[in-house]
């Protein structure tokens, strides 16, 4: 991504505006750890790649923004395309702890928030049974009593008896961390909603206890993914980023299977990328995934391959497609993909 | 600056990309950040900011490259290649070209300069007085680009609506350039005479024309960036509101897309499932299952709740000549429902009615249609034999779970009206909804049999607009719980 010279609005034409504030100017708003690896897209685009993830300038862009705006990133697109590494490897780059919080239908508060320990509270009220006649020596008469235990507040409702899940946790956490909240999209409606506190304002009601709010100075970098299978809220959206990630071309993908799996000799990895590339065009089920690409080319160095032939395809066509449909689909057509991709 | 962006926005939700103005503070805030510098950059950080589904980023794109083009001026023959980098960097490249051309306007001397060396040289003595007329031969294109923006500022292009208009804001902006001036003084120099002043006079007429085919151009973009999808809105406001009778074959496609919308909407209005919680009445199994991790004593109380189901419908739709029409739109309606209406049985009758769930599950709603209208359509209408075919078909298939909805105009042809069928149909049922497309007036009027139905049904409705069916399809959504 090369700032091109040549290129003006034509709205903004009217006015004379400064050269944009830059961002060395402003200074960073947020100080955590490492966040100079954060300073702009470029910067973002070496440090993921420096640990294995090859990133286009929208997914850069997104996280660069993600951190100069404090906003959470919503995460779409087809399964298999990196989501979820995204927000593992910015953890890593970061150098934070990546908190996970996995959804699923019936999720609800007593497990992404907090939840109060029961068997805890069960066994002081019995321990504490005799100390309480110590205390309450002396009262006259029960409204005495009641104000004298008025004094102690609530004592097994305060943070000693609160076991933070997930989403606490990370508002808690020292140093800031990354908070993957993963498939949001196979959650409840209602959990939804829970999120939106946490998401707009990077805090939580505990009616018990009161408002937990994340250090201002250190607030949690948040990534959500979802895999479409139901439309997200627009509540919800409104306060992400929206990042949608597609099956990645060609040269990118090369890239990337360079990148997870270096022994593939280069022949190979051309052809590899292109049969995919094509198969990604047929009509299937499910079409294969990054991921599914980066096994086929696992196995196919187990199998000390030096270029693609049919019958070899055929034998491992299992690891890429995961139907049987989709694999009888593909069958007859194998020997004229393979041709295709022998001729790059 | 936040002009430009506000009016972007504006741009965007003509293009059906919903934005909200929170949004809008949030692009801002990119702004600040990403700066106008890189306009890769740029796109892709309002493009992760303001869209948000994979349709949504497509328009976005078309939208952006369309807002933040630059109208080129084209370069005049005797223009120097320099000049073009001064006018593609705009305000941002200041410095260089800057030194180059002193740029026609702040020095009186210097004017036209920058334009033709050759041309300046003859005319050393002459230089057009009005503003325009400087501005055009400095050939400073970048501020002529300034001007004509200014201009349709002033002009509010962006109100633009139908490509009628194009004549009109063209004309509004060269006036707000200040062609009047302009005019004057080119026939001033055209009547003074004399060789030089000819040249000057036909050099500024050149100008002028050049400048109105920019403008035209111009104009022309802010159509289509304005008043494309506008227009598309106003068209659908109306096929709302239209009487479902009067459409044509040839807005059924447009139709079809409204519903497809309304349907959209109502789906995910009415998506989520809801529970009704029966406070008082303990779950006993649940309690005793959940409070098993805490010794069995009973924190957490659990109670009985049940899920509210989806109503079953029966749809009876007449589909004889008058009304078949509203028929065809509330099976569609209900067809686009099939996500949250999972169980629509329908059923279609001129005289003899028959079960047509089959046709819409097998082909598409366009077949399906023709089909049921080949099938049913023709013969006069009779409610009694409808109602009779009813009962033998179906009748033990209703329970008080289902409802019924029947389409039609009640019109009878004086047969007899069975009422007691329906009201039979009343007895068994959750609901029966009759949608008469005819104004109220008329429905006792002639062979209208409605006075007789009406007290047989829970609710009784006018509907022939799409509007109309909307809400009729939410009302059957929200209260059949």
């Amino acid at each position: 991504m090369k700032p091109s010279p040549s290129f003006a609005f034509e709205a903004s034409a009217v006015y004379r505006l400064p050269l944009a504030a830059g961002l060395s100017k402003q200074g960073p708003f947020v100080t955590i750890k490492n966040h100079d690896r954060l300073t702009s897209v470029e910067v973002i685009q070496d440090n993921f790649e420096k640990r294995g993830y090859i990133c286009n300038p929208q997914i850069a862009t997104a996280v660069f923004l993600a951190y100069h705006l404090e906003k959470p990133i919503l995460i779409e697109g087809p399964p298999g395309v990196g989501k979820t590494e995204l927000a593992k490897t910015a953890a890593e780059m970061l150098e934070l702890p990546c908190i996970r919080l996995q959804c699923y239908e019936g999720l609800d508060e007593s497990k992404a928030i907090y939840e109060w320990k029961y068997g805890k509270q069960l066994l002081y009220t019995q321990v504490l049974k005799e100390t309480l006649s110590e205390i309450l020596e002396g009262a006259k008469g029960l409204t005495d009593s009641v104000a004298k235990l008025h004094e102690f507040g609530d004592v097994f409702f305060s943070e000693d008896f609160l076991e933070p899940r997930p989403l606490l946790k990370a508002l808690k956490a020292e140093d800031s961390c990354v908070l993957l909240i993963d498939e949001v999209d196979k959650s409840d409606h209602e959990f939804e909603s829970l999120l939106l506190e946490l998401l707009s304002d990077y805090q939580l009601s505990i009616p018990e206890i009161g408002t937990i709010v994340a250090n201002p100075d250190r607030k949690p970098l948040v990534f959500l993914t979802s895999n479409n299978t139901r439309e997200i809220s627009d509540a919800l959206k409104r306060r992400c980023l929206h990042l949608y990630i597609p099956f990645p071309d060609a040269t990118l993908e090369s890239r990337i299977v360079h990148a997870r799996v270096p022994d593939v000799p280069e022949k190979l990895r051309t052809q590899l990328v292109t049969f995919i590339q094509e198969l990604r065009e047929m009509d299937l089920k499910k079409v294969p995934a990054i991921s599914e690409t980066i096994d086929w080319a696992r196995t196919l160095i187990l199998l000390h391959t030096e270029s693609l032939d049919s019958e070899l395809v055929r034998q491992t066509l299992n690891v890429i497609l995961k139907f049987q449909e989709d694999i009888e689909t593909v069958e007859a057509e194998i020997q004229n993909v393979t041709n295709k991709a022998l001729k790059q | 600056m936040d002009r430009t962006l506000v009016d972007f926005v504006k741009v965007l939700r003509t293009a059906e990309i919903k934005v909200s103005p929170a949004e809008t503070l949030d692009a801002m805030q990119t702004l600040n950040i990403v700066g106008y510098e890189d306009r890769q950059f740029l796109k892709n950080s309002l493009s992760i900011v303001l869209s948000k589904t994979p349709e949504e980023k497509e328009a976005f794109d078309s939208c952006f490259d369309r807002y933040f083009s630059f109208n080129k001026f084209k370069p005049e023959e005797s223009e120097q290649e320099s000049s073009d980098d001064q006018f593609d960097d705009g305000e941002f490249d200041q410095d260089a070209k800057g030194e180059a051309q002193p740029g026609g306007k702040g020095s009186g001397q210097a004017s036209g300069q920058g334009g033709g060396e050759e041309a300046s040289e003859e005319d050393q003595s002459l230089q057009p007085t009005s503003e325009l007329g400087k501005l055009l031969l400095s050939g400073d294109r970048t501020e002529l680009s300034i001007a004509m923006a200014e201009a349709g500022r002033q002009a509010e292009v962006n109100q633009i609506v139908v490509f009628t208009q194009k004549g009109l804001y063209t004309r509004k902006i060269m006036d707000a350039m200040g062609l009047k001036e302009l005019q004057d003084e080119i026939s001033e120099l055209q009547s003074e005479g004399g060789r030089e002043r000819q040249n000057l006079a036909d050099k500024l007429k050149k100008a002028r024309d050049r400048l109105r085919e920019q403008v035209r151009d111009y104009v022309e973009k802010q159509f289509f960036l304005h008043a494309d999808e506008s227009g598309k809105q106003l068209r659908e406001e109306l096929l709302k509101k239209v009487k479902l009778s009067n459409l044509e074959k040839r807005n059924f496609k447009d139709v079809q897309e409204v519903v497809f919308k309304m349907a959209k909407k109502l789906i995910s209005i009415h998506s989520k499932r809801r529970k009704t919680y029966k406070r008082g009445q303990l779950d006993v199994r649940k309690t005793l299952r959940h409070n098993m991790q805490y010794d069995g004593m009973f924190f957490d109380i659990k109670w009985k709740a049940s899920k509210v189901d989806r109503p079953k419908v029966m749809c009876i739709c007449d589909v004889s000549g008058s009304v078949s029409n509203y028929s065809r739109f509330l099976l569609m309606f209900l067809y686009s429902l099939a996500e949250i209406l999972p169980k629509v049985r329908s059923f279609a009758f001129s005289s003899d009615l028959g079960e047509v769930t089959r046709l819409f599950d097998n082909s598409n709603l366009e077949d399906a249609m023709a089909k049921t209208m080949r099938d049913y359509g023709n013969g006069s209408t009779d409610y009694g034999q409808m109602l009779m075919d009813f009962k033998h078909q179906c009748m033990d298939d209703v329970n008080n779970r289902t409802t019924i909805i029947i389409l039609g105009d009640s019109r009878n042809n004086y047969g007899d009206a069975k009422s007691e069928i329906l009201r039979e149909m009343y007895d068994k049922s959750k609901r029966v909804i009759w949608l008469n497309p005819e104004p109220k007036m008329s429905w006792s009027v002639g062979d209208a049999e409605m006075k007789k139905y009406a007290p047989c049904c829970h609710q009784v409705e006018v509907c022939n607009s799409l509007t109309h069916l909307e809400r009729v399809v939410s009302n059957l959504l929200r209260y059949a719980y």
